[in-house]
């Protein structure tokens, strides 16, 4: 996240402004910024989202592909994470400078869907034991403008609900199973991403905490939690980060806030890809 | 607590009201802008084969001999007399780097700063110490360009009681083609608030000081909290300077003012929807009208 | 590959088009506001995204730092799930690389360099979707991001790729075409002047027809310039009606 440098009066001024409920654009401690979703974009993947948080720019593509199972777990199908911090987003992420973001957020991610109530996974299953489908969920960070997490998770839960999961037809010969994968555009099952989390990040600010910070109440915040929350306010993944130590009422309070956010979020988000679908106009992209 | 997901369909195509025609000066790079060789070159031209070439796009400019082209949107070009918002980034030997959004870092030389308690005296080596008690990173300042090295990097001062360390307040940054050159960049808005247009386009808003405290050059900042309805007058202009900015307005005073009178009718944080800055960007733009006609 | 036919016996390509058609380009430039300048730009089904930081101060260490000249660093980038196979790493392998150095010596080419000194002038691409003409593509979106940062340029500049199948010259070849194994010719121009800043060839092409191909590869150039140039200047014309109605003294 790209590091910017406060002075003290500046601090001080947010730390008392988040202290008001009155934030520096006017939002109180629990609102989030304007938020822009589009999916359907990138016609050489299954499914694809962007999200536009503020300044905040996130691109995902998913692209499904038949694989071996995971021997620990053979009668599901699995989920891969793959963040590629761009150079349009900062020059800082030029070459490889944006890994270890990426690696903690594709842990994050990992985790949060890892759950197995989350996603529909047995489905993803095509030959027990054997063969199943392997989701690479592919994210493109283009711009950063704080809160990359949250965006993040829209942006994939997004992409999930847009995929499009061929058909596959099995065909018995002396020598096993064949896999046939249909060709056919219109051949295809939908995920159901109902029970699938987003991630809610609670910045903690002096002895209060916000939602949805931007770059500079980022830069204020010492500590924050991450929260995976479900359509239904149950929790998929926690993790604590930064510098500095919360005490266990505070982050009781934390995620009772993220719980709420959590829930409000999903449905928006849910009710405005819904939406999309009953319009069915050709994906805007990046022309307007 | 609301949460506000839109899709990107629903976002208007912008401002699309004036179909002027192409008022003949509007270049884009490799246009000849004249083969006349008694033009001078500005800013924005080359000289190739006797013809005077346009190097970047925008409108073509002719004060007397001069013939320069001004792109919309552009780095800060510094010049003499300007007044900037910087922020510093590093300390050096007897000197402050100072971010200002331009080419190559700004410089605030030791020499060029007022001492704490107004003392005019020649710097020594214990000032040179103390130089982080005076501005450390991350500080925000406001001073004016003294000078215009020849590589392009800027000499800042703040020998004036106006400029100095900056106090409680938000910063906006928005693109420096935005900042006209006035007068004056320092604003005591009636509204409640001060504000200072920085023109490398940082902008500096801030509660309104009641007394001038500037005889120590603003070393002491006040921490102490700013009152709720200070906060309010200032989240609204800085969500209104952005609006204005959104939409490539010009900014100063006159606009910013009108823009937030425009936008008393919303609350403070439906300013950040694009639907009330278009609304809010065209009253401005119909009162500017009325005005200039 | 057997059967394929790039060029149909009534002269239509495999999308349609005919030998001389260029594919649909839709830009925006200004896509992003954290960067000093920024375009998007789709050529058929190629979505390219250009970012242009700069020019700035030298990062890192100062030994780089060209005393009369900006230091030009491009990267391109490529996104996983661009291709049709997926990739497995977005940058850093060889064809990147050689991307990034053309790139570059295309640019230092065309910028007027000499007016910055000592500074770093960032350009990064990003390829969203890959579907042939990457080079013409990034080229052309860098060119319109340079323009939205308003950095002095002698000249728009504008890359086309083309091929020669069936006695006959193609231009601005799609993926299908490029793996097809027909030569394939990519050039990048300064419309204006007719002036060449890169020219490469790939796989074999009769020395007879290099000349034809080149003239139809460089007239693809100028009417793509003549696409680019006609809505910049409509986007500038908007705008400065729209300045010169609030410019009050």
């Amino acid at each position: 996240m790209a590091d910017v440098n406060l002075s003290e009066a500046e601090k001080t001024f947010i730390l008392h402004s988040v202290q008001d409920n009155f934030r520096d654009d006017g939002r109180s401690c629990e609102d989030f910024r304007h938020m822009e979703i589009e999916t359907g974009l990138i016609s050489n993947t299954n499914g694809s989202a962007r999200v536009r948080l503020a300044s905040t720019d996130v691109l995902v593509g998913v692209k499904v592909q038949l694989s071996p199972v995971d021997p620990e777990n053979p009668e599901v199908g699995r989920m891969e994470f793959f963040l590629d911090c761009s150079a349009n987003a900062t020059p800082e992420f030029e070459g490889r400078g944006g890994e270890e973001l990426a690696s903690e957020i594709t842990a994050l991610l990992t985790r949060a869907y890892g759950c197995p109530s989350t996603m529909d996974y047995p489905s993803l299953c095509v030959l027990p034991g054997q063969q199943c489908w392997l989701l690479y969920v592919d994210i493109l960070l283009l711009e950063c403008g704080g809160n990359l997490f949250d965006a993040m998770s829209l942006a994939v839960k997004a992409a999930l609900f847009n995929t499009k999961v061929p058909n596959v037809t099995m065909t018995k010969d002396e020598g096993g199973i064949e896999l046939d994968v249909s060709d056919d555009p219109y051949d295809f099952k939908r995920l159901d991403v109902t029970g699938a989390p987003l991630v809610v990040t609670v910045n903690k600010i002096g002895h209060f905490h916000v939602v949805d910070a931007s770059e500079k109440e980022e830069a204020c915040s010492l500590a924050r939690i991450m929260l995976g929350v479900t359509q239904t306010g149950t929790i998929t993944a926690m993790k604590k980060e930064g510098s500095g130590s919360l005490d266990a009422d505070s982050i009781s309070d934390m995620m009772e806030s993220a719980k709420k956010v959590g829930v409000l979020l999903n449905k928006s988000l849910l009710k405005a890809l819904g939406e999309e679908e009953e319009q069915g106009t050709e994906a805007v992209g990046f022309l307007r | 607590m609301s949460v506000d997901i839109r899709l990107a369909s629903s976002r208007g195509k912008g401002a699309d009201l004036y179909h002027g025609e192409d008022p003949g000066n509007i270049v884009t790079p490799g246009d000849v802008i004249t083969a006349d060789t008694g033009f001078m070159r500005g800013h924005g031209t080359y000289m190739e084969e006797d013809c005077l070439h346009a190097s970047v796009a925008g409108t073509v400019e002719r004060v007397n001999k001069l013939v320069s082209v001004r792109p919309p949107k552009t780095r800060y070009n510094g010049e003499i007399g300007d007044v900037v918002i910087g922020r510093v980034i590093e300390l050096a030997l007897r000197r402050w780097r100072v971010e200002t959004h331009s080419r190559m870092d700004s410089v605030l030389m030791l020499s060029s700063v007022n001492l704490p308690g107004g003392e005019l005296r020649r710097r020594s080596e214990e000032d040179e110490k103390m130089m982080r008690s005076y501005l450390k990173e991350g500080d925000l300042i406001s001073a004016e360009v003294q000078n215009v090295m020849s590589d392009g990097c800027l000499s800042l001062h703040t020998r004036s009681l106006k400029y100095g360390k900056l106090g409680q307040g938000t910063l906006v940054q928005v693109s420096p083609s935005l900042v006209l050159r006035r007068k004056t960049h320092f604003h005591n808005l009636p509204v409640g608030a001060s504000i200072i247009l920085g023109n490398n386009g940082f902008i500096w808003l801030s509660p309104t000081q009641d007394e001038q405290d500037g005889d120590t050059g603003g070393y002491q900042t006040n921490l102490q909290p700013v009152s709720h309805s200070d906060r309010e007058v200032i989240a609204r202009l800085r969500n209104c300077v952005l609006a204005l900015a959104d939409r490539q307005m010009l900014l100063f005073d006159t606009s910013i003012l009108h823009a937030y009178e425009a936008s008393m009718k919303h609350t403070v944080k439906e300013l950040l929807k694009p639907e009330v800055i278009a609304d809010v960007v065209d009253l401005v733009r119909q009162r500017m009208e009325l005005e200039g006609s | 590959m057997a059967g394929m036919e790039l060029l149909s016996d009534q002269g239509f390509r495999m999308d349609g088009r005919k030998s001389n058609e260029l594919r649909r380009i839709r830009f925006k430039k200004g896509v992003f506001n954290q960067a000093d300048g920024s375009a998007y730009l789709e050529q058929g089904n190629t979505k390219v995204l250009a970012a242009v930081y700069g020019p700035h101060e030298i990062r890192g260490s100062k030994s780089k730092a060209l005393h009369d000249r900006v230091l030009i660093n491009c990267q391109y980038s490529m996104a996983t799930f661009s291709t049709q196979d997926r990739k497995r790493r977005p940058r850093g392998d060889r064809k990147s690389q050689e991307m990034t150095s053309h790139l570059k010596q295309t640019f230092d080419a065309v910028v007027l360099t000499e007016l910055y000194p000592k500074t770093q002038l960032d350009i990064y691409v990003e390829v969203l979707q890959s579907d042939g003409g990457n080079y013409c593509a990034s080229v052309n979106a860098a060119t319109l991001a340079l323009m939205d940062a308003g950095i002095p340029m002698k000249d728009y500049v504008i890359a086309c790729a083309g091929s020669f199948t069936r006695e006959t010259p193609i231009i601005d070849i799609n993926h299908l075409e490029e793996s097809s194994g027909g030569a394939e010719v990519i050039m990048a121009i300064l419309p204006r002047c007719d002036q060449i800043v890169f020219l490469e060839m790939n796989s074999r092409l009769h020395e007879d027809h290099l000349s034809a191909v080149m003239d139809h590869v460089m007239a693809g150039c100028k009417d793509i310039f003549n696409v680019l140039n006609q809505q910049v200047r409509e986007e500038l014309v908007r705008r400065t009606v729209q300045d010169s109605l609030v410019d009050s003294g």
